[in-house]
């Protein structure tokens, strides 16, 4: 792995990477709209808004916060590890970071599960629109992170690998993106109506 | 390092809880509170989680910028 210095206080070198930064501030002005509209909806549906939000359990979506903070507290230090070149416990923490994102996803399937069961689909109503897409949008997300990170796991090894520290902060930081959507994402729809 | 990004997993979890423990609060502030304190989350992961600290001002102001951004639209609307 080749480990070229970055000076980040270079306005084209944000930790991870310009591109991915103009990726980041697309996904948060794009869910940031959609929240927008969800909160105008609900001033204008407000007693189909607030007991729809009761209809949802806030302690899965509170559990699933966790998930994913605790997931990108380990991306977090493993990203420090690999800079301190101790590879293995970089490659331990990344297993720790999939593992939550995964719990994460187990979670949120089956909080799916139970409002599929209960009939409260996409066209149920405007709020349970809104949460599908939003949430559903967002699991898109956090399925392509696992992808992302996943051939990181395995490319590092590589000693054939190209794989600069800059492209492993790049996956970290689309890695944290997901949690700052859900970040979002949970008090709106799980707390706010 | 891993102490900064320590104390920083734990706040954040303890701001969670907060704010579910919040929600269950019926007062008038408290859907500001809760904004207020996903914007405190929001800035610790992107700050300390994603190394924004070390980022040229410009990195820190946008995404301070769009943070007020979404918090002044969601309380106006």
């Amino acid at each position: 792995m080749s480990d070229a210095t970055i000076n980040y206080k270079n306005i084209y070198y944000p930790p991870g990477g310009i591109l991915i930064w103009i990726i980041i501030f697309l996904e948060l002005f794009t869910f940031g709209a959609a929240l927008i509209a969800m909160v105008f909806y609900g001033k204008q549906e407000v007693e189909i808004f607030h007991n729809s939000r009761l209809q949802l359990n806030a302690t899965i979506g509170m559990i699933n916060t966790i998930f994913l903070l605790t997931s990108g507290y380990f991306m977090a230090i493993s990203v420090e590890e690999l800079k301190r070149k101790n590879i293995q416990k970089f490659k331990q923490l990344l297993s720790l970071t999939m593992l939550f994102g995964l719990f994460f996803l187990a979670l949120k399937s089956f909080e799916y599960y139970a409002k599929l069961q209960e009939g409260l689909d996409i066209s149920y109503n405007t709020f349970f629109t809104f949460y599908w897409m939003l949430t559903l949008f967002h699991v898109i997300h956090v399925l392509v992170g696992l992808i992302i990170l996943i051939s990181v796991y395995f490319g590092i090894n590589n000693k054939k690998s190209t794989t600069t520290i800059e492209d492993v902060e790049a996956s970290a930081a689309f890695w944290h993106m997901c949690d700052l959507i859900w970040i979002l994402i949970f008090p709106v729809i799980y707390l706010l109506f | 390092m891993h102490k900064t990004n320590t104390i920083t997993y734990i706040i954040l979890i303890a701001l969670t809880i907060a704010s579910a423990l919040l929600s269950k609060l019926d007062t008038t502030y408290v859907a500001i509170l809760i904004l207020l304190l996903a914007v405190i989350k929001f800035i610790g992961i992107s700050f300390q989680f994603m190394e924004l600290k070390k980022a040229h001002p410009f990195w820190k102001g946008a995404i301070l910028g769009f943070l007020i951004l979404f918090t002044v639209i969601i309380l106006a609307v």
